[in-house]
């Protein structure tokens, strides 16, 4: 343990010495908390947006009571009035943003057909999607592997390469305790690193302190205990820093991009998801149809799904409400086949990279830290299923209203159901993430050892 | 009887060379046992199995009755080595370099007690708090020098010590040789320098091709003579 500490503390000298290193570490802490400042005010923004919309729907209630001063046809208030169904983020958001910058995170509904309101989101900056978000996550899953290579891909060969091996190791000192101590230094100034960026992303997102502080930090350090058995592998080659640089690179393009890329190919192949042009299409003709056949036929169809409202008036006018929102509900129930392969699509897709990620390290801690983060697809499309549902209670406020043909007061307003939505982590999927980080992280060290083993460390 | 360092049936094959052939050599407490020969010749091998930096073929080498291939760790409590070219943390001072390698040997010594040992091996003083980045080789030989001599080892093993060290210092360093000799050290020395070797060598040993032709006490040999002698087996 003496010669150990030794051999830890004399690395504190050697990294304080290359200020290479040190220059990139600081630069690593630097981006480390550039990211934690960009997911938090990401996070922040889209909160400030959540926050704004009870007062856009009470300014839009206002408007409809000027605009309605005596209590109005109820078909009238559910075509003008606007209300939001909101997804909440959970503190852990702002430390993973996963899906929030591409997916909608409330959406604006009306009484009309739901499906061409559940996907219409604000537009976003394509080069700024492309680029992608940089947050904690990004910075600990793809910057991280880069400085654990950068410290570690010279651990023996700099020293062989100098000419110093040979004096060290004859001293009463074993290769194995000089790699091992050189990779804890390392593995202290990541982990370390690593921790303190955590340590404040939580902090600033004012994390509940559960749990899942625990499965984030583990999952962090299973993570960066993964690339320095990667480093202790290439190592054990015993080839020069070149190599060993061009090797690690390697390896981190293979993971980190090359992997990723082909299993979104061919994830994409296997599980076809419907183009969502496909259901919009569909759903708009149908509901545009919607005016030119009888009315007799469309309220027959929905009277079939509802039909405690059959017994309401004959519609002999022109133009009721009552047959609008039926004919706008029918176009939904039309395209509901393709809208739910669309989900399930989207689903299947999910958890076919989720079966596949151990191929990745990078893909599964990523996911893993997403799902904890609550801002993964399946987040997402809990989400769109509550919207759902609360469109239902929408209309099932507003069919009495209009079945019964009951006027619409100003009063009634404050009745309307509101929505409301907030994340959840996937505990689950974090822990099955972090199941196959220990397996990656056995599999690298155990072939780490066995090269050692097969090929003692020569100092010439 | 223990010998210090022993080579039993001593063999080395490499892939495409057969480096050492059944070297048998013992060496005792207090001798100083130089091993000439060309480059090539087998003797950085010899001191590389003596230093369990590389397993021999067939056969085994000790050190104070250890056998090095089992004992690689506690063998290098015993011995200190000095190679040709001693090469060094850069960043760190010349007297950081020596409290490093003296603290991993298990020795804990004031600053005063490194600074002796440092201007025993023959380093300038104003030399000591330098970079050893900023050394010349001669330097970093003494450097390496202090850093065996404060191991205080049973055997020294010296691969061209001498080498890149001015006349004034090699001098100093043969004396420094024949004290630790003095004091019981057993020297194991790889050396071209005939005539170093006929200075401080109690026995001298030829080794051409991986093989050990010939040993002879030093003391019954002069300079001239073992100069024909190693011709003799060179040609």
């Amino acid at each position: 343990m003496r010669v150990f500490w030794i051999l830890f503390t004399a690395e504190w000298r050697h990294f304080k010495a290359a200020r290479g290193l040190v220059l990139l570490t600081s630069l690593v802490l630097l981006v480390g908390l550039y990211g934690i400042y960009y997911g938090t005010t990401e996070i922040g923004r889209q909160r400030q947006h959540l926050a704004e919309l009870p007062a856009l729907a009470h300014h839009n209630v206002e408007e409809l009571k000027t605009k309605f001063p005596e209590p109005a046809d109820a078909g009238e208030i559910g075509y003008y009035h606007t209300t939001f169904a909101v997804h909440h983020p959970t503190p852990w958001a702002s430390l993973s943003l996963g899906q929030r910058d591409v997916n909608p995170y409330y959406v604006k509904l009306r009484l009309l057909g739901l499906q061409g309101q559940l996907y219409a989101s604000e537009n976003v900056n394509p080069a700024k999607v492309l680029s992608g978000n940089f947050d904690l996550a990004f910075v600990l899953v793809y910057l991280f592997p880069l400085l654990i290579i950068a410290l570690s891909f010279n651990l023996l060969s700099s020293e062989k390469e100098q000419g110093i091996l040979p004096l060290l190791l004859a001293q009463p000192v074993s290769a194995a305790l000089v790699v091992g101590a050189k990779l804890a230094f390392r593995l202290a100034l990541v982990l370390g690193l690593a921790l303190v960026l955590s340590g404040v992303a939580m902090l600033w997102a004012r994390v509940p302190l559960d749990g899942r502080v625990g499965l984030w930090l583990a999952l962090v350090m299973l993570y960066c205990l993964f690339w320095f058995g990667l480093a202790f592998l290439v190592t054990g080659l015993q080839r020069n820093s070149a190599f060993n640089a061009v090797a690690l690179v390697g390896l981190w393009l293979v993971l980190v991009v090359l992997v990723p890329g082909l299993l979104n190919v061919y994830v994409s192949a296997a599980r076809p998801v419907p183009q969502g042009i496909e259901l919009t299409v569909k759903q708009r003709e149908e509901i545009h149809g919607g005016w030119d056949k009888p009315k007799t036929e469309t309220m027959n169809r929905f009277f079939a799904l509802y039909p405690q409202w059959r017994d309401t008036t004959t519609i002999k006018e022109h133009f009721v409400w009552r047959w609008y929102y039926a004919f706008q509900h029918l176009g939904d129930q039309s395209v509901q086949p393709l809208a739910v392969a669309y989900t399930d699509g989207l689903r299947q897709r999910y958890e076919l990279v989720n079966r596949l990620n151990w191929l990745s390290p990078a893909i599964n801690a990523q996911t893993s830290l997403n799902a904890l983060a609550g801002t993964d697809l399946p987040t997402h499309l809990a989400f769109q299923r509550s919207a759902t549902r609360y469109h239902d209670t929408l209309r099932a406020f507003y069919y009495p209203y209009l079945f019964r043909q009951v006027a619409f007061t100003h009063a009634d307003y404050a009745k309307e159901p509101t929505h409301t939505f907030t994340s959840s982590s996937e505990i689950s999927t974090t822990i099955r993430g972090l199941g196959k980080l220990l397996v990656s992280l056995g599999v690298v060290y155990a072939a780490g050892l066995l090269l050692f083993r097969a090929r003692p460390i020569n100092p010439r | 009887m223990t010998y210090i360092l022993e080579a039993k049936d001593l063999r080395k094959q490499y892939p495409d060379k057969l480096a050492l052939q059944g070297l048998n050599l013992q060496i005792e407490a207090g001798e100083v046992f130089c091993l000439l020969g060309q480059n090539g010749a087998g003797k950085s091998t010899t001191i590389n199995l003596f230093l369990g930096f590389v397993q021999p073929t067939a056969g085994a080498a000790y050190i104070n009755g250890l056998e090095v291939a089992s004992n690689a760790l506690r063998i290098k409590q015993y011995l200190a080595y000095i190679p040709e070219n001693v090469m060094l943390y850069p960043h760190l001072t010349g007297l950081e370099n020596l409290a490093l390698f003296s603290s991993l040997a298990g020795f804990k010594y004031k600053e005063s007690e490194l600074l002796a040992y440092l201007a025993q091996a023959g380093l300038p003083v104003e030399a000591v708090q330098r970079r050893v980045g900023t050394y010349s080789k001669g330097m970093r030989q003494k450097v390496g020098i202090a850093i065996a001599v404060a191991k205080h080892a049973k055997v020294l093993l010296l691969d061209e010590p001498t080498s890149g060290l001015d006349p004034k210092a090699s001098n100093e360093f043969s004396e420094l040789l024949r004290q630790l000799s003095q004091q019981g050290t057993a020297v194991f020395m790889a050396t071209h320098d005939i005539f170093r070797a006929k200075e401080v060598g109690t026995r001298v040993g030829i080794m051409r091709e991986g093989e050990l032709v010939d040993v002879r006490p030093t003391a019954l040999l002069n300079a001239n003579e073992l100069e024909q002698l190693y011709l003799h087996y060179m040609h």
